[in-house]
């Protein structure tokens, strides 16, 4: 009934691997969505476009973009490994490129809601009492749209964690190495080893629980009340 | 204080705000009824606005110059802004609002955060949620984080609205001895000629965006 | 009757006729199979009127997808544990299993690589990545497990394989250079311009490679499976299986 130490193993690195992906969106993501929020700007539609392609691309496909843009033969993959000893394909760092990648847009998408719907006129009563710029943003902007923000992260890290498609394609299925959640699963149900992917499957519940729960929290404790 | 507005042109919705105006006293008023340009031309002065051609200067610094292509950014120009709808912070507490915009010191004068609050009366709401204030008590904080930041300049766009008249009357001496009290000289408009001729030395009078008289409020209105 | 209703009368009974003559034969077999098998089933479909469609995949894979019923005809797997599973649990007619076909394992490497393998034990030191068919389910990948745990080599190799869920994505990895080498049927390397053989295993020292293939239980097209069947141990298919790098045992 217990997860056995493989599952823990699997566990603990789908977590972490996520964790680190939404981590390294989270800048991007907020510094996409925030012009895409506000401004109007030649190529904007373009930008969109190309935020939106990975939750409308098949994630496999997704994956075989990343598997050529990493391959030993592209240009970044051969730099990658003559100049920094880097491997990113069939790798954890491909686990997390395409966790990355697909959550990417989830997150855009929340945080452009959340700026869109924080009242621009409280930022001009902010500079009206002195502040620039970047204390507008990080003071006004950034607290009044956390909600929407704060819901792009727990998508994003939701998405990371079923990520499947695209991970296989560009990550491979290595024991110990890249297996996550969701490609264990997908094993196990090959194997038809029924109980253990039953067993992943309430891990994965109780993840999306503490995901929300986390949330929830976080909204409390912050701006709007 | 010395504010020079020379050939404002703002294409509003129904017609075009112009004016050419060079304001000195302590306590100008600006009225008109609803939609005769009052709150925008406010909001040019702010810089939360950006007519087709100006040329604005508050004491001699440049603010506007259409002709110079030049634009004071908003946060430099040291003037306090008292809107008509609400604009506390939501996500700060009472007393984080009042300080956003400094704490009352700056090179020219320095009002204390106590002298504002007490004569506000706001010292009991400092801890105090944004959202549970009245629409009363949400004007006073307003009016107090303005005067906070020290401003060379206080616009204030009929902040009596929505006010029952014992509250409006309260307030409305806290107002009119502003200037005596913390030496900011403001730009109060209003469309009740109670508060103009209450608060203020000399009102313009605005219609459909252009200034049709100026002079006494006693002789204008009464 | 007017010439309109009597020309519709006439399609019907023709596409009666040719229904009853056609028939579709759904056939499930294993990744190595891919290209040799459509070439024939090319021949099958002129020489009979039949139509075969295909699922290729693992050969594991397949055996679970019937397992839950999915619809097939044929079963050709790349081994005989996975047509043992199915054997008992009754899903397939045990008179029409037969072994047709054996294949041997070779080590590729990209086409561009420098990579020279004597034997497999250079591997340990000449690769970091290998790929292989995945090893737990895939009938290459056990075959190969099987193999270099006869010669004791599993466990140092172990840590370097990249499994892939069939044999010919092993097959591409190697091909897009993303491994240092990888372990696949010969029939698979024949078919590739883009990989070259580095080792290959000997037939004698390899593990014992058995295609065997069955009619499923509850096919809906026995008789047309029957014929085809009949037709995979003709003298035709026995050329093409030839061709491609089969060891025909029939």
């Amino acid at each position: 009934m217990w997860p056995t130490p493989v599952e823990w193993q699997i566990v603990r690195f789908t977590l972490a691997v996520c964790a680190l992906s939404t981590l390294l969106i989270f800048p991007f993501g907020l510094a996409v969505a925030w012009p895409l929020a506000r401004r109007r700007w030649p190529g904007k539609l373009f930008v969109e476009t190309l935020v939106t392609l990975p939750l409308v691309l098949p994630p496999v496909a997704t994956g075989l973009l990343l598997l050529k843009f990493f391959s030993l033969r592209s240009g970044v993959g051969r730099f990658l490994h003559q100049h920094l000893g880097i491997d990113v394909v069939f790798s954890w760092r491909a686990v997390v490129a395409a966790a990355a990648v697909m959550s990417f847009p989830l997150l855009v998408r929340s945080a452009r809601v959340g700026f869109q719907s924080v009242n621009q006129r409280l930022e001009q009563i902010a500079r009206t009492l002195g502040a620039g710029d970047a204390r507008v943003f990080f003071t006004i902007t950034l607290p009044l749209a956390s909600r929407g923000i704060g819901a792009g992260i727990v998508l994003a890290f939701a998405r990371a964690v079923g990520e499947f498609g695209a991970t296989i394609v560009v990550a491979g299925n290595i024991p110990g190495k890249t297996t996550t959640l969701s490609l264990e699963i997908f094993e196990a149900v090959q194997l038809g080893h029924d109980a253990s992917a039953y067993r992943l499957l309430i891990v994965c519940v109780i993840i999306a629980f503490g995901a929300v729960w986390l949330s929830e929290l976080l909204m409390k404790r912050s701006a709007l009340r | 204080m010395k504010l020079e507005i020379r050939q404002l042109s703002l294409r509003l919705e129904r017609f075009t705000l112009e004016a050419n105006v060079d304001l000195h006293n302590a306590r100008t008023g600006i009225f008109g009824p609803s939609g005769s340009g009052k709150t925008s031309l406010l909001e040019t002065i702010a810089g939360l606005r950006k007519p087709e051609m100006a040329s604005i200067a508050l004491d001699n610094q440049s603010f506007e110059s259409t002709a110079q292509n030049y634009s004071l950014p908003i946060r430099l120009r040291r003037i306090g802004y008292v809107p008509q709808d609400d604009s506390l912070f939501p996500h700060l507490s009472v007393r984080h609002n009042l300080l956003y915009g400094g704490n009352g010191k700056s090179k020219d004068r320095t009002l204390s955060f106590e002298h504002v609050t007490s004569f506000l009366e706001i010292t009991s709401l400092l801890d105090r949620h944004v959202q549970s204030l009245s629409r009363g008590e949400n004007q006073r904080i307003v009016i107090a984080r303005a005067l906070l930041s020290a401003p060379r300049l206080l616009l204030l766009d009929e902040p009596l609205t929505a006010l029952d008249a014992k509250l409006k009357d309260a307030i409305l001496e806290q107002l009119g001895s502003l200037h005596r009290e913390f030496g900011i000289p403001m730009l109060y408009v209003t469309h009740d000629p109670k508060e103009a001729i209450e608060i203020c030395e000399e009102i313009l009078m605005l219609e459909s965006g252009k200034i049709i008289a100026r002079g006494s409020p006693r002789e204008l209105l009464a | 009757m007017g010439r309109f209703p009597r020309s519709i009368l006439f399609l019907a009974a023709t596409m009666a006729l040719h229904n009853a003559y056609s028939a579709e034969v759904n056939v499930c077999a294993a990744a190595s199979l891919t290209d040799v098998m459509k070439e024939i089933a090319a021949a099958y479909e002129k020489q009979s009127g039949d139509k075969i469609s295909f699922n290729f995949a693992a050969s594991s894979l397949l055996a679970r997808q019937i397992t839950e019923g999915a619809p097939a005809d044929i079963f050709f797997s790349a081994d005989e544990t996975r047509m043992d599973d199915l054997e008992k649990a009754g899903l397939i007619v045990p008179e029409t299993r037969r072994d047709l076909l054996s294949n041997s394992l070779v080590i590729v490497v990209p086409n561009d690589s420098k990579l020279t393998i004597a034997s497999p034990d250079e591997l340990i030191t000449k690769a970091q990545k290998i790929a292989i068919a995945n090893p737990r389910a895939v009938p290459a990948g056990i075959y190969t497990k099987e193999y270099l745990s006869s010669l004791g080599l599993w466990e140092k190799l172990e840590s370097k394989m990249v499994p892939t869920e069939n044999v010919r994505a092993a097959l591409a990895a190697v091909e897009s250079g993303n491994v240092d080498a990888g372990f696949v049927y010969k029939t698979d390397a024949n078919i590739s311009k883009r990989v070259k053989v580095a080792f290959g295993v000997p037939v004698e020292k390899g593990p014992a490679i058995r295609y065997p293939v069955a009619i499923i239980r509850e096919a809906r097209n026995k008789s047309a499976a029957e014929g085809y069947l009949r037709y995979l141990e003709s003298e035709n298919a026995r050329k093409l299986f030839e061709r491609y790098g089969f060891i025909v045992k029939f």
